[in-house]
């Protein structure tokens, strides 16, 4: 009975380490340079005014580059922001850009905050944005 | 014979003596008194016992609306046994039960349009309770669409006698016609789309309810035309208005003439957005009055435009003038009287004196006596620089209290500039070539490619005390004041595109595209057209670069430490007894301290919306950031500190930043706090802490707190 308790948690264990694999990070180039450019100019017209050409926010908004912003979001996931982007910008309407601009609108964010481009596009489901972590410090492998 | 007398005595006291009387262990209004004082005598959680302290009850105002909100900024009250609060993206009230967090009832308004087009639509700071002691209980609060809605504290039902049943239009009944713009470019009346409303609590103070007022943020306004935010006191019981303040005057009173050329007629703003305080013995209330229309340019009202940025007393029942004292003439740098005025008793070189001590974005706190608006402790009125904006006017002098000193940075020279290293400072000095730098009131400038692009400036926008305010300690007359001490705020004036703006200026920087500045919360809903994006004629066209450049070095703030700090202010003396920096080092200056072996102390956060609490012996407030540590993780810490000498004494986790003040209060026998939080992806959450049970408390009480009523 023990041994089969035994094996149970360890498939059970084994399931949940390959479910949960978050060993990817903003820092193993997550997104396009094409798609950070569609992003520039989404976040020009829908984001900017609030938050700033230099995504250093102001009194309305909080920055979206920089310490203070990679203070709130270190160690939490890409999906996370994507969901608040999503769900509650830009603040006059929020939810009305798709999926893809919200994705191309991240993607613009990381680069700017000088994570590095790669080949792959930031996907636009949350649960494979919530697979990729955000770390301010490039982690050593 | 004599017994009889005796009750039939007693029952006339009780009669006599029957208005509602609160307790010490509650907290019955916003800042806990009318005073302002935010100060509660209790000290079951002290410093032997704060880091201890853990979660009671947790109450997340995600369904309290359409979809949640991240910036939940109410203090809750706490009467009773049930703590009531305004909760989520409808802005509803919500009563809980005080002791597990459950829900009683709610209450939620569906504005439609004139809601979704209201200035300032988040949750709001709270609400407003009254009783007549024979158990007629209310709770009165103001929706984002702004009309005052009376409940029935004990059902959260409309109370029918109130206004229309339970409701009073607050656009109605303002001696002026609430009005908008309409698809002809006319200034037509509008209740759906007319800009006013109000985001703070009402205060009850006897049986009048005073209301403010607030408008979009005022950096960009569309024109120099805007509805007027006067204050207005109504009957609690009726909801009849029973007076109105101009704070703007009108043709015939006091003060028109420092609008020069009528600009009275048509200048705005000018409201009540923060919450006043009443004295019930003097029967007076402190109106702090914020900016007028158009935050950094006044060309369009010259003179020295009263009562904007004012401290005004009134009469409590009649709002009739009393006196008023403006910290700032001519407004031109944002500087809203943005938090409550505090009501202080305090000895002056032996001398008792009622005053009220007023903190203020620009780090000094103002002191008067409050019976006749006479400063304690002298105001200089001292030449500043006179600007050179075209069209604009210019005060040639600003009143600067003699004492305390300031208590937050209100200035920008290179003193304050990141000191890290030589090399940080000088690539600081390299940046700030590009900028107006100077003291206190020095004045916007239109803004140049080649520079100046702006006046830097601290202690303006979001500096000082913001609307949390400060605390005070009314046993030792000591204010304990929150500042952001470097939020930096480039004031830059452009020409307005005729699309955006009537004004002459409005605030920019060439070679970028002048947007209309949007407040936290505005939301125009689904139907409303997208911000207008027009390139600034000042400098050359196009979106992005132009000649700005981002106000820090390498991520790290251009202004050095302490970033947020919290005071000790003796009002007795005029004097500083001691200042720390509040807040955890962010994680990015800890790690380029470490990689730099530089030993930093802790550096504060910067941020304007932190609030105080006064005990009996702690100082609690707590972090508006996160920070990641590795002995405790993510988190943003409540900290207590020893009020007398500002160490901290104790700290435990918080998931979200603070982003409403915290408050207390005892039930049973066992002290709570409540603090809310919000930021990031951490959607609002009111948190409610004690301390742990041991086993003598536990078997000495019951479950719900209802079950003692």
């Amino acid at each position: 009975m023990k041994a089969r308790y035994v094996l149970l948690c360890a498939v059970l264990a084994a399931a949940v380490a390959v479910s949960q694999d978050t060993t990817r990070s903003v820092w193993d180039g997550v997104y396009t340079a094409d798609q950070a450019k569609r992003g520039e100019s989404a976040y020009a017209v829908n984001c900017a005014s609030c938050h700033g050409d230099q995504l250093n926010g102001g009194e309305m908004a909080p920055p979206l580059a920089g310490g203070e912003f990679m203070s709130n979001w270190n160690g939490l996931t890409v999906g996370d922001l994507f969901e608040r982007i999503r769900t509650t910008m830009p603040a006059n309407n929020p939810g009305k850009l798709s999926r893809e601009t919200n994705a191309d609108i991240t993607a613009f964010i990381l680069a700017f905050n000088k994570f590095p481009a790669g080949d792959h596009e930031l996907p636009r489901t949350t649960e494979a944005l919530k697979q990729i972590k955000l770390e301010a410090e490039k982690p050593k492998k | 014979m004599r017994r009889r007398m005796f009750l039939a005595g007693l029952a006339v006291a009780a009669v006599a003596l029957a208005q509602w009387k609160p307790k010490e262990t509650e907290w019955p209004t916003y800042n806990a008194d009318t005073m302002g004082s935010r100060y509660r005598p209790l000290d079951q959680i002290n410093a032997k016992n704060f880091s201890q302290l853990e979660i009671a009850w947790r109450f997340k105002t995600d369904s309290i609306g359409n979809r949640p909100e991240y910036k939940l900024e109410g203090t809750p009250l706490m009467v009773n046994g049930v703590v009531y609060a305004t909760a989520g993206s409808r802005r509803a009230a919500i009563a809980l039960d005080a002791a597990t967090g459950e829900l009683l009832w709610v209450h939620g308004e569906h504005e439609g349009e004139r809601g979704a087009n209201a200035p300032r639509q988040l949750s709001g700071r709270g609400l407003a309770f009254w009783s007549d002691g024979h158990g007629d209980d209310r709770i009165l609060y103001i929706t984002p669409g702004f009309r005052l809605i009376c409940l029935n504290a004990k059902t959260g039902m409309l109370i029918p006698s109130f206004g229309k049943g339970g409701v009073v239009d607050l656009k109605l009944d303002d001696d002026q016609e609430i009005s908008a713009w309409n698809d002809k470019g006319e200034w037509v009346p509008d209740l759906i789309h007319g800009e006013i409303g109000i985001q703070s609590a009402p205060i009850v103070g006897g049986n009048t309810i005073i209301i403010g007022a607030a408008f979009r943020e005022g950096m960009t306004p569309r024109s120099m035309r805007n509805n007027k935010g006067y204050v207005r006191g109504y009957d609690v019981r009726t909801g009849k208005r029973m007076w109105i303040f101009h704070t703007i005057p009108k043709k015939g009173e006091p003060g028109y003439e420092t609008w020069e050329n009528g600009s009275a007629e048509y200048t705005g703003n000018t409201g009540m957005w923060t919450q006043p305080a009443i004295d019930q013995e003097l029967g007076l209330a402190y109106l702090p009055i914020e900016s007028p229309t158009g935050d950094y340019y006044g060309g369009h009202r010259p003179g020295n435009d009263l009562y904007g940025e004012s401290l005004v007393c009134v009469d409590l029942k009649t709002g009739q003038r009393k006196w008023y004292f403006q910290l700032v003439h001519h407004p031109l740098w944002d500087m809203d009287i943005s938090s409550t005025p505090l009501l202080m008793d305090i000895n002056v070189n032996g001398k008792a004196i009622k005053a009220v001590a007023q903190p203020t974005k620009q780090g000094f706190l103002y002191v008067f006596d409050r019976t006749n608006g006479k400063p304690v402790f002298g105001m200089e009125e001292r030449p500043v620089e006179v600007g050179s904006v075209p069209g604009e006017w210019y005060s040639k002098t600003q009143p600067f209290p003699v004492k305390p000193p300031a208590y937050a940075r209100n200035g920008v020279t290179e003193d304050e500039l990141i000191d890290f290293t030589p090399e940080l400072h000088a690539r600081a000095l390299e940046i700030v070539k590009k900028y107006h730098l100077g003291p206190v009131f020095t004045p916007p400038v239109v803004s140049k490619l080649d520079g100046p692009l702006a006046t830097l400036t601290l202690g303006t926008a979001s500096g000082g005390t913001n609307w949390p305010g400060a605390s005070f300690d009314p046993e030792t007359h000591t204010v304990y004041a929150y500042a952001c001490n470097a939020c930096l705020t480039p004031i830059g004036l452009v020409e307005a595109p005729k699309s955006i703006s009537d004004m002459r200026y409005v605030s920019g920087i060439a070679g970028r595209e002048v947007a209309i500045a949007r407040g936290p919360g505005e939301n125009a809903g689904a139907d409303s057209p997208m911000p207008k994006r027009e390139p600034a004629r000042a400098g050359r066209g196009g979106g992005g670069g132009g000649g700005y450049q981002a106000l820090n070095v390498d991520g790290l703030p251009l202004i050095k430490p302490p970033y947020g700090t919290l005071s000790a202010i003796n009002v007795d003396r005029g004097d500083i007894v001691w200042q720390i920096a509040h807040g955890e080092t962010p994680d990015n200056i800890r790690k380029y301290a470490e990689e730099h072996h530089l030993n930093l102390p802790r550096t504060g956060q910067s941020g304007y919306n932190i609030g105080t609490l006064v005990t009996k012996t702690l100082l609690i407030a707590g972090d508006g950031q996160v920070t990641n540590l590795p002995d405790r993780g993510r988190c943003a810490m409540l900290r207590a500190y020893d009020k007398a000498t500002g160490k901290q004494v104790g700290e435990v986790c918080m998931p979200a930043p603070q982003s409403g003040s915290p408050m207390t209060y005892e039930l049973n026998g066992k002290q709570y706090i409540i603090v809310a939080v919000s930021g990031g992806n951490y959607s609002g959450e009111y948190l409610a802490f004690t301390l742990p049970e041991s086993e003598e408390t536990t078997s000495s009480r019951t479950g719900s707190s209802r079950e003692q009523r």
